[in-house]
């Protein structure tokens, strides 16, 4: 195993407002981590933290994945070396088709890396593969990036990106709201496909249910800008039945 | 300003022998009455409207002469091939033309100069090269302003070659027809064009206006004036490609008269870095009727580029769509004027109007004005504008896929004027994707 992606001690503010106050996480290769918390604790921060985003004032601590700075990186560089964010709410982009989006992500991608591209009828061959796995009709590699897509649309698209990039550190920022539970399960076992010794993850979540389609290593509770907790899905089970109030140091 | 005027107007007085068509009566008056006009009106200034956005003051603090030894010839070897999609090329250099290309002529089709047409076949012209004033704008009260319009006034007066096209009855043009402006003009010196295209019943056809980049950048001012005549049940398109270099002025106008159940469709694409101004005046003069105008700015360094169409709808169930897409950079300015007009009866009508720009930069500026006069009671109009930036919510996703910021903005540029290009055919969508994606790479 090892250790793939290592915050330690990070201080998060945004807006002159200290929303992160002390983050340590360390997440090992293979190692699927929930985060949960009350709305507010600063777990989406942490995501947009993670993949780079502008307008988050990183004063104290560092994040380190697989030995590089990331905080050093732009997000492209991050995205090449195996970070993926699936966005809470993913952004729609008119005039783009979305397999023209994903194709030039990918060969973005392999090109930062080295590695040959692929061309337009590898592309597509695998496009199908992974469309058909999630349960997708072709006909949306034509439709504009997440334009006109109901929500459970855009949250599959996202898992959709999510397989054809494979990413090594994939971060699901609470990739289970808006969805119904049909929508759920092909999300989760979409993720799970992808799950392997390699893939890393961050499952930020208020809710039980995708954990138990996810079935995470370790949970941790996120309040307060810091990790209050620690622990395995018992924790998830305790945090159902009390509420946040019910956890040390989480309220 | 009013001793050019009056330059202008010694100068067509003096040298009419030399202008085409002096034997024929009928243009002889249209000249002149144009040059009276001129004479009256001037240049437009601030005072009117639809010219106050920029000053033109190259154009009105410089004399531009009329008649100029321009060279008039060019090796047709350095011009790019013609386009496969095209089917009958017309090249016109410094405002001749030089050379007419096309592997056999379609039925039903005449293609040729506007001198050609003088000469050989002057009666098919009469009444199809319209007065500077035939779409001159009649205000609410009725009083006919003719100050917008004096630049076709001066076009009027002292063009000297064009591009005529018939298109005969039912007849289906195959590809599209091109033509290309290309200049290398002397200094100081003016050149108008004046073409005709005049689509008979259930005729089809599509046109593509090519002005050329080139690279002299004399101060020059160029003018292109187009009459369009789309009869019953008839189809057009006629589409501007505008590039040009820093210090020339172009000002192109299209005319059109559209009868019943006739289209016209016009997209320009404007990647100029001098001035430039592309009108679009059209009269839905036949129930079911329909325009669509889309225009599409690109601007860069100190380019001052405006849109202004104007659709009037004249009967019932006309239907119209106008739409700006304005991207901007460096010091480049924009405007786009639009106006609906829905005239009394004239119910059924249908009109929406959007524009939208994107500003790259701190100094760029645009001004977008739409306008809607509306005298009948049962009509559906819209209309939006929009001013922004890129958004920085896209271009972090696009980022957080792995594409670079250069690329990433690329992209979304490019996914903005989309919405225009997408319209084109297909004979020309690859051409109009080229300029755009020349323009970001600039």
């Amino acid at each position: 195993m090892g250790t793939a992606l290592q915050i330690k001690n990070l201080h998060v503010e945004v807006n002159n407002k200290l929303i992160l106050k002390g983050l340590s996480l360390n997440i090992e290769h293979g190692e699927m981590a929930a985060i949960m918390g009350p709305n507010g604790s600063g777990k989406s921060t942490l995501a947009s933290v993670l993949a780079g985003k502008e307008g988050y004032n990183v004063t104290k601590g560092y994040i380190k994945y697989l030995g590089n700075d990331l905080l050093k990186m732009p997000p492209e560089d991050r995205a090449a070396a195996g970070v993926f964010l699936a966005f809470q709410y993913p952004v729609e982009i008119p005039g783009v088709a979305t397999s023209t989006f994903v194709r030039t992500s990918l060969n973005a991608q392999k090109r930062n890396r080295g590695e040959a591209e692929l061309d337009a009828m590898q592309f597509l061959k695998l496009a199908r593969e992974k469309a058909k796995q999630l349960e997708m009709s072709e006909d949306f590699f034509q439709r504009a990036v997440n334009v006109g897509f109901s929500g459970g649309e855009k949250k599959r698209a996202e898992v959709f990106q999510m397989s054809m990039l494979e990413p090594t550190l994939a971060i699901l920022d609470e990739t289970d709201s808006g969805l119904d539970i049909d929508a759920l399960k092909i999300v989760a076992e979409g993720v799970n496909r992808l799950r392997d010794d390699k893939l890393s993850g961050i499952v930020i979540t208020h809710y039980q249910r995708l954990l138990d389609y996810l079935q995470p290593d370790t949970i941790h509770i996120l309040a307060e800008g810091k990790i209050v907790k620690t622990g395995d899905k018992s924790l998830a089970l305790l945090l159902e039945e009390k509420g946040y109030q019910g956890i040390d140091g989480a309220n | 300003m009013k001793n050019l005027q009056h330059k202008y107007y010694e100068y067509y007085n003096s040298n009419k022998g030399f202008f085409p068509g002096i034997d024929i009566n009928w243009l002889n008056d249209l000249r002149e009455k144009a040059i009276d006009q001129f004479q009256k009106d001037g240049f437009p200034d601030k005072s009117v409207e639809e010219w106050n956005n920029f000053p033109y003051k190259d154009l009105t603090n410089n004399y531009f002469e009329p008649l100029s030894d321009n060279q008039a010839e060019i090796d047709l070897n350095l011009i790019e091939e013609k386009d496969p999609n095209c089917t009958i090329r017309l090249i016109f250099f410094n405002g001749q033309i030089v050379n007419i290309e096309y592997n056999q002529l379609p039925k039903g089709v005449e293609v040729n100069s506007l001198t050609y047409f003088l000469k050989n076949n002057p009666n098919f012209l009469k009444d199809k090269i319209s007065s500077a004033n035939k779409y001159a704008e009649e205000r609410l009260s009725n009083i006919i302003d003719s100050r917008p319009q004096s630049i076709v006034a001066v076009n009027t007066a002292f063009h000297k070659e064009g591009a005529v096209i018939h298109i005969k009855k039912n007849v289906k043009m195959p590809g599209y027809i091109e033509l290309m402006h290309i200049g290398e003009y002397n200094k100081n010196t003016m050149q108008h064009m004046r073409s005709v295209v005049y689509l008979e019943e259930g005729a089809d056809c599509e046109i593509l206006e090519n002005i050329v980049h080139d690279n002299v950048s004399d101060l020059v001012f160029t003018s292109n004036v187009t009459d369009v005549h789309v009869s019953d049940d008839a189809s057009l398109s006629l589409h501007r490609f505008i590039r040009g270099s820093t210090n020339q002025i172009h000002i192109n106008n299209i005319h059109g008269s559209l009868h019943e159940n006739s289209n016209f469709l016009s997209t320009s694409i404007i990647n100029s870095l001098g001035q430039v101004r592309a009108e679009n005046r059209v009269n839905l003069l036949g129930e079911n009727s329909s325009s669509t105008i889309d225009i599409l700015i690109l601007g860069s360094q100190n380019a001052v580029i405006e849109g202004l169409t104007r659709v009037e709808h004249s009967k019932k169930n006309t239907k119209s769509d106008q739409k700006a897409r304005i991207v901007l950079g460096e010091n480049s300015k924009a405007s786009f004027q639009g106006k609906i007009r829905v005239n009394q009866n004239s119910d059924g009508t249908l009109a929406n109007m959007s524009s939208k720009s994107l500003l790259l930069s701190d100094k760029a500026r645009v001004n977008s004005k739409p306008e809607l006069e509306i005298l009948a009671d049962d009509v559906r109009c819209s209309h939006g504008v929009t001013v922004g930036n890129l958004s920085e919510e896209q271009l972090f996703y696009l980022r957080s896929r792995g594409i670079s910021e250069v690329e990433a903005k690329k992209i979304l540029v490019n996914s903005f004027g989309n919405i225009i290009l997408d319209k084109l055919s297909d004979n020309l969508i690859e051409r109009a994707k080229k300029i755009m994606l020349g323009y970001y790479n600039e």
